[in-house]
């Protein structure tokens, strides 16, 4: 009996040993200076930037080509007006529509790796909303630089634009859209600063009733666009019941598009349903529909914080006379810095 | 008689599997057995001192009714525990202290029949019986396949060699099994129980057998039994067991005493003296 | 009687070596980025002989640092999945019995998760997370289901799915209360993922893995001739001189070693496990010197190949390894069962 526990306890202890050997094997990635592979580096140096999760990357001065892994990316590329340099993005960028007819690499989960590589890109961007860390590894690994952006706030994504528009040897074109945003969002900062902020229930999933934690990414939108979700959460996306609902009884609620129809669906379905329909919110018809860019970190976050504001707010815009539909109205930054023209019009400056 | 197998000389394709030394194969002295109890509820199981002997070519039945020790006692001899007092000694050599290995080449067990997990064939399965000789991963030789047809031969079942295990009745299930262990080359075979899920007919065929394995090949057969009569017409010796006592040691003639019997089984019986030399037990039927 | 012999294994799994061979050279051919054979084998040749300047810039990156990777991961986790499959259903004397039934790879995926959340970013922290859950959950279960003593099969496989239950628990408990960001690679990683991103100089890892499989593997083979004894009843084969618990055991370890292993470096792939040692008893008998051998190379086929549909079929969107699988795993698994019911 000793003997058998002795070798039972040998073996374990062999096998543990044996699987210490790939940590013992492997290293890590290298930290030094990457050379971009079969790349000749022509004129400056490489610039070195410390990206948003705080790796080391080297860019080549001259960026050419570039691959974006994220929706949000790819809209900030084009905002910034660099369209032409994107030459890969996701099956999921689809703003503007010039996005959907260039190369795809895959979902921005899980890219395809060769890909990427086929398209020789000089900078890839990547973020942490929704890309993965063994991807950016990877990658890195093969020798391309990635920059990685960790936009946590409405700010963060304003630092974020302009710290890409840097990565790709653009500041100046990253501080002129960044200032046109800022200026945006202050104009709206301005008109509700007297008001009290109006309590929301944000809701990214009806059944089962899932909302936004206080921390994350869209309640710092929401808050930008003067309401607060009632949710009280550390979870990014905390499941509540239909009682906490009832017992905090928000002023709006507020979907986004990824639900079809639009607020007046949205209002006839609630309408419709027990306990629900007997909610403030729901009969006063406070239902609000928002497009999902509320949950991107990109310019176009600055389109729905107006659209929310006056949704939440029509006293503070009491100046409009056109009953907005709820329906998402996409307009890209871009668009905007061409014609300034088809600025907001009822935010008349 | 021909070549001992192993031995190294060529083997005849007659070659009968002769088992080893002559005189007295099993000696069973003062063995005897205690469970320990698993639960409150089961009482603590003894096999008493226990002696008897056996020759080459003898068939000795164990003999009692249910929970007598029997099975117990056949553990002890395929050396699968150690008695608390006493020795068993097979070929001379005490069997619990023998090797796994060494000791299925000395003692093979027919067991009652077991599910198979996988389908097998006839051949393949009479085939493991050689697993105690060789390494421990092996691969089988001629001799090996020799030796198996050879027990197959000795056990009627040769046309069933190519069969599937599943595909058997009972009978030539336990032919095939009792191939098995022919293929071990044991000096003693053991079987438990081995006629319960036969017929009249195939525990007579069965019996039969085994006395011809005995006379013939010389093996020593024990078998553990509850059937009377079958006991008495085919074994040699039998090892009477109640409640974990041995009453009796000795000739059917000897051992078969009515009162005796009668107490043992707990039931009403008569038994009467054929011409062969050999007792008969007959049932007594509503007086 | 035509007995097995070792000639007949060597033949037998030369050629499905073989097979491997051909499956892995259509693999290398098929990706996004489209490069020759001759161009592949080309590559392959001056990389053999040292001369990678004499290779296209893309094609090194591709061939070297993202396929053949790959489909070496792939022949890796085949194989030891499949012969720690056929290890446990000769040690549970189930035949529905696969890698994780005993709760090694929920045991390997909290592993991972509890990694990605305590120290994320740090390379290969998960695959020895993963490979430390699993070898406590397979310490765990043996504990739990020994019974006198001894392993025993009923005992273990409800100690295991107890602990696989438990574990799933956990790891949906972590789940939900967790950030979301962090806990998002563990989902792919649950499904199996065969790009795991290499360390810098992968040979070594290459080389350390490899010599546990074939550690871990040789030790399952060793007992082969017990394990087809023990199939025909534990007692009988104690009586035919098999040292059962200690066959047991080690067969225990070493599958649950080898299924730690593959899931640590790719996470759950399924039905591999449970299908290949069926498809090659079908196909060549169930003695277990020549299932062993068969199911490793049959394992890995199936894997490479299901890796090679999952990158390929709709191209650039990567499927997950263990959806291909399962995909291909349920009908042919349905299949058998009708067979068995004949």
């Amino acid at each position: 009996m000793r003997l058998q526990r002795g070798r039972m306890v040998a073996g374990f202890v062999s096998a543990l040993v044996a699987c210490a050997m790939p940590a013992f094997a492997q290293t890590t990635p290298k930290d030094g200076p990457i050379v971009i592979r079969d790349r000749v580096l022509e004129g400056a140096p490489p610039k070195v930037m410390t990206d948003e999760v705080g790796r080391r990357v080297q860019i080549p001065t001259d960026v050419k080509r570039v691959v974006s892994l994220a929706p949000n990316l790819t809209e900030t590329i084009y905002a910034l007006g660099l369209g032409k340099l994107l030459v890969g993005d996701t099956n999921f960028c689809d703003t503007p529509p010039a996005a959907k007819l260039q190369a795809h690499i895959g979902d921005p989960q899980n890219p395809n790796l060769e890909a990427i590589v086929a398209l020789q890109p000089d900078l890839v961007l990547a973020t942490t909303s929704i890309n993965r860390v063994e991807t950016a590894d990877a990658l890195k690994q093969l020798g391309f630089p990635v920059y990685t952006s960790d936009p946590q706030t409405v700010r963060g994504m304003l630092d974020s634009v302009e710290h890409i528009a840097e990565a790709m040897n653009e500041k100046q074109r990253g501080t002129e859209l960044v200032a046109l945003l800022q200026q945006r969002l202050d104009a709206v900062h301005a008109r509700l600063s007297e008001r009290p902020m109006v309590h929301v229930l944000f809701v990214v999933w009806l059944e089962p009733l899932q909302s936004i934690g206080q921390d994350t990414f869209i309640s710092d939108a929401l808050r930008w666009a003067g309401a607060e979700s009632v949710v009280v959460s550390k979870q990014k996306w905390p499941h509540l019941s239909i009682e906490e609902v009832v017992r905090l009884q928000p002023d709006y609620i507020v979907f986004t598009a990824d639900h079809s129809g639009g607020a007046s669906t949205e209002l006839a379905d609630l309408r419709a349903r027990p306990v629900w329909r007997d909610l403030d919110a729901v009969e006063q018809g406070h239902v609000v529909n928002v497009s999902d860019e509320i949950v991107r970190p990109s310019p176009g976050l600055v389109d729905v914080i107006e659209q929310l504001a006056h949704e939440v707010h029509p006293e503070a815009f009491a100046h409009e006379y056109e009953i907005r539909n709820s329906k998402i109205e996409m307009r890209t930054a871009a668009n905007r810095l061409a014609n300034p023209a088809t600025e907001c019009d009822l935010c008349a400056r | 008689m021909n070549a001992v197998a192993g031995s190294g000389a060529p083997l005849s394709s007659s070659a009968i599997i002769a088992p080893r030394t002559s005189g007295v194969r099993l000696k069973v002295e003062q063995a005897s057995y205690a469970y320990a109890a698993t639960d409150r509820s089961a009482p603590k199981f003894t096999l008493g001192p226990t002696s008897f002997e056996a020759q080459q070519r003898e068939l000795v039945a164990i003999l009692g009714p249910n929970a007598s020790g029997k099975s117990t006692l056949l553990t002890l001899l395929a050396g699968m525990a150690r008695p608390l007092s006493g020795r068993i000694e097979v070929d001379g050599v005490e069997v619990s202290m023998l090797d796994i290995r060494t000791r299925a080449q000395r003692i093979a067990l027919v067991q009652q029949e077991s599910e198979l997990l996988f389908p097998l064939r006839v051949w393949e399965y009479v085939l493991q019986g050689r697993y105690p000789y060789g390494k421990r991963l092996r691969f089988e030789s001629d001799e090996d396949c020799l030796l198996a047809g050879n027990a197959l031969a000795q056990v009627g079942a040769d046309a069933l060699r190519d069969r599937w295990m599943d595909q058997l009745s009972g009978g030539e299930k336990q032919r095939v099994i009792l191939a098995r262990a022919l293929a071990q080359q044991p000096s003693l075979l053991l079987l438990d129980e081995p006629t319960q899920h036969l017929d009249i007919g195939g525990k007579v065929e069965l019996l039969r057998r085994l006395r011809r394995l005995a006379d013939e090949s010389r093996y020593t057969v024990l078998v553990v039994t509850h059937e009377l009569n079958l006991a008495a017409e085919f074994s040699d010796r039998i090892v009477l067991l109640h409640k974990g006592k041995c009453l009796r040691v000795g000739t059917p003639a000897e051992v078969y005493d009515r009162a005796l019997l009668e107490e043992v089984f707990e039931a009403p019986l008569e038994v009467e003296m054929r011409a062969n030399g050999r007792p008969r037990v007959i049932l007594v039927g509503n007086h | 009687m035509r007995p097995l012999t070792p000639r007949r294994v060597a033949w037998i799994c030369a050629g499905l070596g073989l097979v491997l061979f051909v499956v892995g050279v259509i693999s290398l051919r098929m990706g996004a980025y489209p490069i020759a054979v001759t161009d592949i084998v080309k590559t392959l040749f001056s990389g053999a002989i040292g001369r990678w300047d004499d290779i296209p810039s893309g094609y090194r990156s591709i061939v070297f640092e993202i396929r053949l990777p790959r489909i070496l991961l792939g022949i890796l986790v085949g194989a030891s999945l499949s012969t720690a499959g056929s290890g446990f259903q000769a040690l549970l004397r189930n035949p529905l019995a696969d890698p994780y039934v005993l709760g090694v790879s929920s045991g390997a995926a909290l592993g991972a998760m509890i990694s990605l959340i305590a120290v994320p970013h740090t390379p290969g922290a998960i695959q020895l997370a993963a490979f430390a859950g699993a070898a406590a959950t397979t310490a765990a279960v043996y504990f739990l289901g020994r019974r006198g003593g001894q392993l025993d099969s009923a005992t273990l496989l409800l100690a295991g799915i107890v602990a696989a239950s438990f574990l799933s628990a956990m790891i949906m408990f972590l789940i939900t209360t967790m950030s979301g960001r962090d806990i998002r690679g563990v989902a792919f990683w649950l499904m199996g993922d065969l790009s795991t991103a290499l360390p810098s100089n992968p040979l070594p890892w290459f080389e350390a893995l490899f010599f546990v499989f074939v550690l871990a593997a040789g030790a399952i083979y060793a007992t082969s001739s017990d394990l087809n004894l023990i199939l025909t009843g534990e007692q009988e084969a104690r009586h035919l001189g098999v040292n059962v618990n200690r066959v047991k055991l080690v067969v225990y370890i070493a599958a649950s070693v080898l299924t730690g292993l593959a899931v640590s470096v790719s996470g759950a792939i399924g039905y591999v496990g449970l299908l290949v040692p069926h498809l090659m008893r079908m196909m060549f008998g169930t003695d277990y010197r020549l299932l062993i051998p068969t199911s490793a190379i049959g394992g890995a086929i199936l894997v490479v190949l299901a890796d090679t549909l999952a990158r390929t079929i709709v191209s650039p969107t990567e499927l997950p390894v263990g959806a291909m699988t399962a995909l291909a795993g349920a009908p042919v698994f349905i299949y058998l069962m009708r067979r068995r019911v004949r």
